[in-house]
């Protein structure tokens, strides 16, 4: 069995370092509901999923979780109506 | 397929990404409009999981889960089932391929023992048998 290589997004961190995954990626400062990012913002979505697949090919430590940050998340607004 | 308990089960990548296939598993109680909802009555949860087709379209998708606020997912299922974001990775050629399909389950349990050694084994299988994944990215909510 050769298995399937993974790769996490949490936004809850400390919960998730107790499993120990084998590669994460935390998005910091996402809140829950939010693992890549606010709706409709696709280019911080995109940018948070190639992070993640790039955790791949990245000599990481497993169980170990790789914080980034990305400020414009911060630069949601709801739309108007 | 089995799965580590003592260390961290780490399967190693040998691949390329550009090469890759990707399957997404969501926590994050995802499934099709036109599949049974999660059972969020049970205070012990649900063990169940849904397949979810590759083409599907997005605005087919909603989620059942009472432990997380998912009204951003509910105006945009990619913020925690990235299908859409997956399909335009695949468009500029940063990843291959989307796997033949993808699975969404209601993250929140009481019986973990189960949902260690029962649904996330089935899961591991639906994703080795027939999805063509060679990588898969994992979302809570």
């Amino acid at each position: 069995m050769k298995g399937i290589p993974t790769v996490l997004i949490t936004v809850s961190p400390e919960v998730s370092a107790q499993m120990r995954p084998p590669r994460a990626l935390y998005p910091n400062g996402f809140m829950i509901g939010n693992s890549l990012g606010k709706p409709n913002m696709r280019e911080l979505q995109l940018q948070v999923l190639r992070d993640a697949l790039s955790l791949l090919t990245q000599d990481t430590r497993p169980g170990k979780i790789i914080m980034r940050d990305y400020p414009n998340y911060g630069e949601y607004h709801e739309p108007p109506g | 397929m089995s799965i580590s308990r003592k260390c961290v089960p780490f399967t190693p990548f040998d691949g390329e990404i550009a090469k890759s296939t990707v399957a997404l598993v969501t926590a994050g109680g995802v499934h099709l409009k036109d599949q049974d909802g999660f059972n969020i009555a049970d205070e012990l949860g649900d063990l169940t999981y849904r397949i979810i087709p590759e083409d599907v379209n997005a605005a087919d998708l909603m989620v059942t889960h009472h432990h997380y606020d998912h009204s951003d997912a509910d105006k945009d299922i990619n913020v925690v089932f990235p299908i859409d974001v997956l399909r335009d990775l695949q468009q500029e050629g940063f990843i291959r391929g989307i796997a033949r399909k993808h699975v969404g389950y209601m993250g929140y349990t009481m019986q973990l023992k189960a949902m260690y050694e029962g649904t996330a084994r089935e899961i591991a299988n639906e994703i080795d048998k027939g999805s063509r994944a060679d990588v898969v990215v994992l979302t809570g909510g």
